[in-house]
């Protein structure tokens, strides 16, 4: 980074980019992420090994792609993003505002719109897709910062203004990511959003009744889930074939299909007692994890995913933390973990370290975004959570995913670098 | 300096989050990885390891001209692997069923079932099913036709399944195989380790779609088929004697009926069959009882069959000479310095010679013979004869018989055996004996294999005669013949066994059931044992009929002997023996 800086002042280039005035960057993230991004391509290519594909070839590209992204925006001072961040978030709205039409007009077709299973959520540009939620979680979380930043937040009779703006500023990409439909990425953005005002220094009553109130849907979801199981029982209907039959009934909008992912997570056996539909990856999942043991197969060893056990649609992304586990053991799982703790304890190092408000809300934003992601993946592979969509960073295949990653990372870097200090 | 600073609570509890979410995770992972691991790898070691067995085929069991009596077919079990099943192919499901004659619930919920819990030693399991059966002894042609529809999850195993295509035709000598593939009785039993051949074995991985990865292949042996049986049976001569033994239940309603015939000379038996019988095929169809070889697995009192025993015996000591005369109108005679009971006659005897005692089958006359002989003697030949001990003819469930140690017997024993009375035997033992007097007294082991071969008709174990002993020399032996052939003379008991130019030698039985553990006067048994030419042996044919139904007492002589002649007639054409003339006459009168 140093040379690369010395190269850019040689050239002249200063005007364009921001030096900051040390010279100096960080470099846990940069290695970590680097370490992950080869782990991430062993494993796609182990998982692939048998059944056939080159992801792991892509994802080299995409994670060369991604430190390019990386350097770049590691150089360029967060100011500017503070000062464009209105900017940057429309541009993501209108991302995705096509896929939110297509999804729920009938007989649409815009261009460069794809559909696949039921959900819309890729734009195609021919040589590469793009998954406009990726986009709209950076560009989210700069509005949020910029908004936070720029208000003063004491009680919450002072700050219901602010809260309105950033509950919007959230609720615009939720709605449009929820119409798609993509409730796995929609996840990520309650969490972050939580975690800014908390750091925000936003009152703890705010959080008390928010988490009463989160408390009270939980209850009521379960009353549902609840009578949705004794309905089906009751009724001697199926809960993988006769779908859509206790919906008429239920009192709060949800599809019987997200009610069997709850039930299925829950009592998994009464949903899918044989363990075909529902409940298969994750059985699978788990037994291509504990069958890993203390060091695991051994590289290119692991046969779940090899041999089609684990899906191999599945295998290379979301359950991508299966195959390593298998394969490398407890001690491979561990050092994962102790890379992405690194990642992200360094974040939120670096939001301490950051002397402005913009500065530290980037931080701690990208920070919960990563945990958020660590969490949830790892957390459904082993059994933790309930099985969504949410891939694993830096290890899943996926461009758009590594992209956003290496950008998000790269804002790190660059409040690192920029950061104004006490003397 | 403004409030831009986390404040430091709050930033503790932003690490704390972290750090308990990463916890979490790491304490999971150690209890899936380290503490529960060893359970979970063993199941996908299950789940993926292979050990198939691939089943030898069964030999053949032909009779001595080749003909066919037990084979094998290959057979399929279909069955469906559900993890490799694609959503298009439950539209197959009808047709399916229909092929397969199964009904269609049955596959479908062997389609949708692709997980079950399973009890190992870790506690209940769940196990992905890799195989659920649809239908059993599926025909090849049906298979393909399976194939056809494309679902790659449905495949079939070839198994083998056991042909009988002369059904009941000497089924207890043949026996079966029943359906777990485990021979219960016959030849299937005894020759069971050269049948059966080397199972083979593959020991191989499979992936998640059931596909065999040959490049993971450790081991793979082939199969052996197993060895073919050649039988001592003729199937022509079993033929006749089956459709004696359906005439004789046609006319008399027996509760059993046994007929053997055999070579004296080797031992082979031609024939044997029993009344009631069963059809392999479908043996569980039949009460247990017909599966039951009453040749050898039941006995019965021998009668007057068992004279020749006495006869030979006094004859071979020197203590009795053809025509040395007896007194057979006393009721009493002195034995040992004591008096013993004799038994009647149905006639009344007076002067009887050794040659009219067996001819006329006086039971004064055996006992008196018996009593020339001694206990212990007279023990010794009948088990020289071959009474008492199991004949090794082969065949599963051969019993003993009983003979009692001299030790053993009443005051009236003496007088009674030489009769055939407190003597208990099975068909198969009397045959023998005859056998030994038709083959110059020599008793042979009776024997239903003749060989083994393989597949190229190589022989690969070939069972030779066995000559067990010399009970009475071949003087003796001829000597008996003769009166033999004398008793299916006219003025024997036995003229109904007679073939004109055939010199028929034999010896009629009769006797009492014992039922609850009294004689009966009702039930009998009739047999009658011979063999023809009497000068020069061709066939053995013994025919016992247990609780035969006509007015009157059963005789031997009317019951069985009449079947014989038959027989021996149909045989005699068959085998093609010639017709040796009257000339035995002349041998008897010459001594």
């Amino acid at each position: 980074m140093t040379s690369l800086s010395q190269t850019i002042k040689r050239l002249g280039l200063q005007r364009v980019i921001t030096l900051s005035d040390e010279h100096r960057s960080d470099w846990l993230s940069p290695v970590s992420m680097l370490l992950l991004g080869m782990i991430g391509v062993f494993f796609i290519y182990s998982a692939q090994s048998y059944s056939g594909g080159s992801s792991w070839k892509m994802q080299i590209v995409w994670m060369v792609l991604g430190f390019g992204a990386y350097s770049v925006i590691s150089l360029i001072n967060y100011k500017f993003f503070l000062e464009n961040a209105h900017l940057f978030y429309w541009f993501g709205i209108m991302l995705l505002l096509p896929l939110a039409i297509q999804a729920n007009v009938p007989g649409l077709k815009l261009p460069f719109v794809e559909s696949r299973f039921g959900a819309t959520r890729w734009l195609d540009f021919g040589p590469f897709s793009l998954q406009p939620s990726e986009v709209a979680k950076l560009t989210t979380l700069l509005m949020a910062s910029s908004v936070l930043a720029r208000s003063e937040i004491g009680t919450l009779k002072e700050s219901i203004k602010v809260l309105l703006k950033v509950g919007f500023t959230f609720f615009i990409p939720v709605f449009l990511i929820f119409l798609e439909p993509d409730l796995g990425s929609s996840l990520v953005f309650a969490p972050m959003a939580f975690a800014l005002l908390y750091v925000s220094n936003l009152s703890e009553k705010f959080f008390l009744s928010v988490f009463g109130l989160f408390l009270v849907g939980t209850l009521i979801i379960g009353v549902d889930i609840y009578r949705y199981q004794t309905f089906m029982e009751e009724q001697g209907l199926s809960f993988t074939e006769d779908k859509g039959a206790y919906e008429d009934q239920s009192l709060i909008p949800l599809k019987d299909y997200q009610r069997n992912r709850i039930l299925g997570f829950v009592a998994p056996q009464v949903v899918d007692p044989a363990g075909n539909g529902v409940a298969w990856n994750r059985n699978q999942s788990l037994i291509a994890v504990s069958s890993g043991g203390l060091y695991g197969k051994g590289p290119g060893e692991g046969t779940q995913a090899r041999l089609g056990y684990l899906p191999p649609t599945v295998a290379p992304n979301d359950f991508i933390f299966s195959v390593l586990a298998e394969e490398s053991g407890f001690m491979g799982g561990i050092i994962v973990l102790f890379l992405y703790a690194v990642l992200l304890i360094n974040g939120v190092r670096i939001a301490g370290l950051a002397r402005d408000r913009f500065g530290m809300l980037l931080a701690i934003g990208v920070s919960v975004i990563f945990m958020v992601h660590i969490f949830v993946n790892i957390g459904m592979t082993i059994g933790l959570m309930p099985i969504t969509g949410l891939p694993l960073p830096f290890l899943s295949y996926g461009g758009s995913f590594v992209l956003s990653c290496c950008v998000l990372q790269g804002f790190v870097q660059s409040v690192y670098r920029f950061r104004k200090d006490f003397s | 300096m403004n409030r831009s600073f986390v404040s430091g609570p709050r930033f503790l509890f932003v690490v704390a989050v972290v750090v308990l979410c990463f916890s979490a995770v790491f304490s999971r992972l150690l209890y899936l990885h380290v503490l529960d691991g060893e359970k979970l790898s063993r199941i996908v070691q299950d789940n993926r390891k292979s050990f198939q067995v691939i089943n030898a085929r069964r030999g053949n069991i032909v009779d001595s001209r080749g003909e066919l009596l037990a084979t094998t077919h290959e057979v399929y079990r279909v069955g469906v692997d559900p993890q490799s099943l694609k959503p298009e192919d439950f539209e197959k499901i009808p047709t399916l069923a229909a092929l397969l004659r199964v009904p269609e619930s049955k596959v479908r919920s062997a389609f949708e079932t692709r997980m079950r819990t399973v009890n190992s030693e870790d506690g209940e399991v769940l196990r992905d099913i890799r195989w659920a059966k649809l239908a059993d002894g599926v025909a090849r042609d049906t298979l393909e036709k399976v194939r056809d529809l494309g679902i790659k999850g449905v495949y079939g195993n070839p198994e083998y399944k056991r042909i009988y295509p002369n059904t009941s035709m000497a089924a207890h000598v043949i026996g079966f195989v029943n359906l777990e593939g485990t021979a219960v009785t016959g030849v299937e039993t005894t020759m069971d380790f050269y049948l059966k051949g080397q199972d083979g074995w593959r020991d191989g991985e499979r992936d998640g779609l059931r596909r065999q990865l040959s490049q993971f292949n450790h081991r793979e042996v082939a199969p052996r088929s197993g060895l073919n049986v050649e039988l001592s049976l003729d199937m022509v001569i079993q033929h006749y004697v089956e459709e004696e033994i359906e005439a004789i239940v046609e006319e008399y309603q027996p509760g059993g009926v046994t007929i053997i015939v055999s070579e004296p000379a080797t031992g082979y038996v031609l024939a044997l069959a029993n009344y009631p019988t069963y059809n392999p095929n479908v043996f569980w169809k039949s009460p247990v009882d017909a599966h039951r070889n009453r040749a050898v697995t039941d006995i019965y009192e021998p009668g007057s069959t068992f004279k020749i025993v006495p006869a030979a015996g006094a004859m071979q000591e020197g203590l009795a000479y053809p025509d040395e005369e007896f007194d057979c109108g006393e009721a009493v005679a002195l034995y040992n310095g004591r008096e013993v009971k004799l038994p009647s006659d149905h006639h009344h005897y007076d002067i009887l010679s050794l040659e009219e005692i067996v001819v006329k089958s006086s039971n004064r006359g055996a006992a008196l013979l018996g009593m020339r002989l001694g206990d212990e003697r007279l023990h010794d030949y009948s088990q020289d004869f071959g009474f008492g001990e199991r004949t090794g003819l082969g065949l599963p469930g051969e019993v003993n018989g009983i003979l009692h140690d001299p030790r053993n017997w009443d005051g009236l024993t003496i007088s009674r055996l030489p009769m055939g009375h407190a003597i208990s035997a099975t068909p198969i033992q009397v045959h023998m004996a005859m056998a030994t007097v038709a083959n110059r007294g020599v008793l042979m082991q009776p024997q239903v294999v003749r060989r083994l071969f393989d597949e190229k008709g190589n022989t690969a174990v070939s069972f030779d005669p066995v000559a067990r002993r010399r009970v009475i020399s071949s003087d003796t032996a001829g000597t008996l013949a003769n009166m033999l052939e004398m008793v299916c003379r006219p003025g024997g008991t036995a003229t109904e066994a007679s073939l004109p130019g055939y010199q028929v030698a034999g010896k009629t039985g009769t006797t009492q059931m014992i039922i609850d553990g009294r004689y009966s006067r009702q039930h009998h048994v009739a047999s009658f044992s011979g063999f023809f030419p009497a000068s020069s042996p061709k066939l053995v044919i013994t025919i016992v009929v247990e609780d035969a139904q006509l007015p009157g007492k059963a005789y031997g002589g009317v019951v069985a002997a009449p079947s014989f002649k038959r027989l021996a007639y149909e045989c005699a054409n068959y085998l093609g023996i010639q017709p040796v003339g009257n000339l035995s006459m002349t041998t008897t009168e010459g001594r």
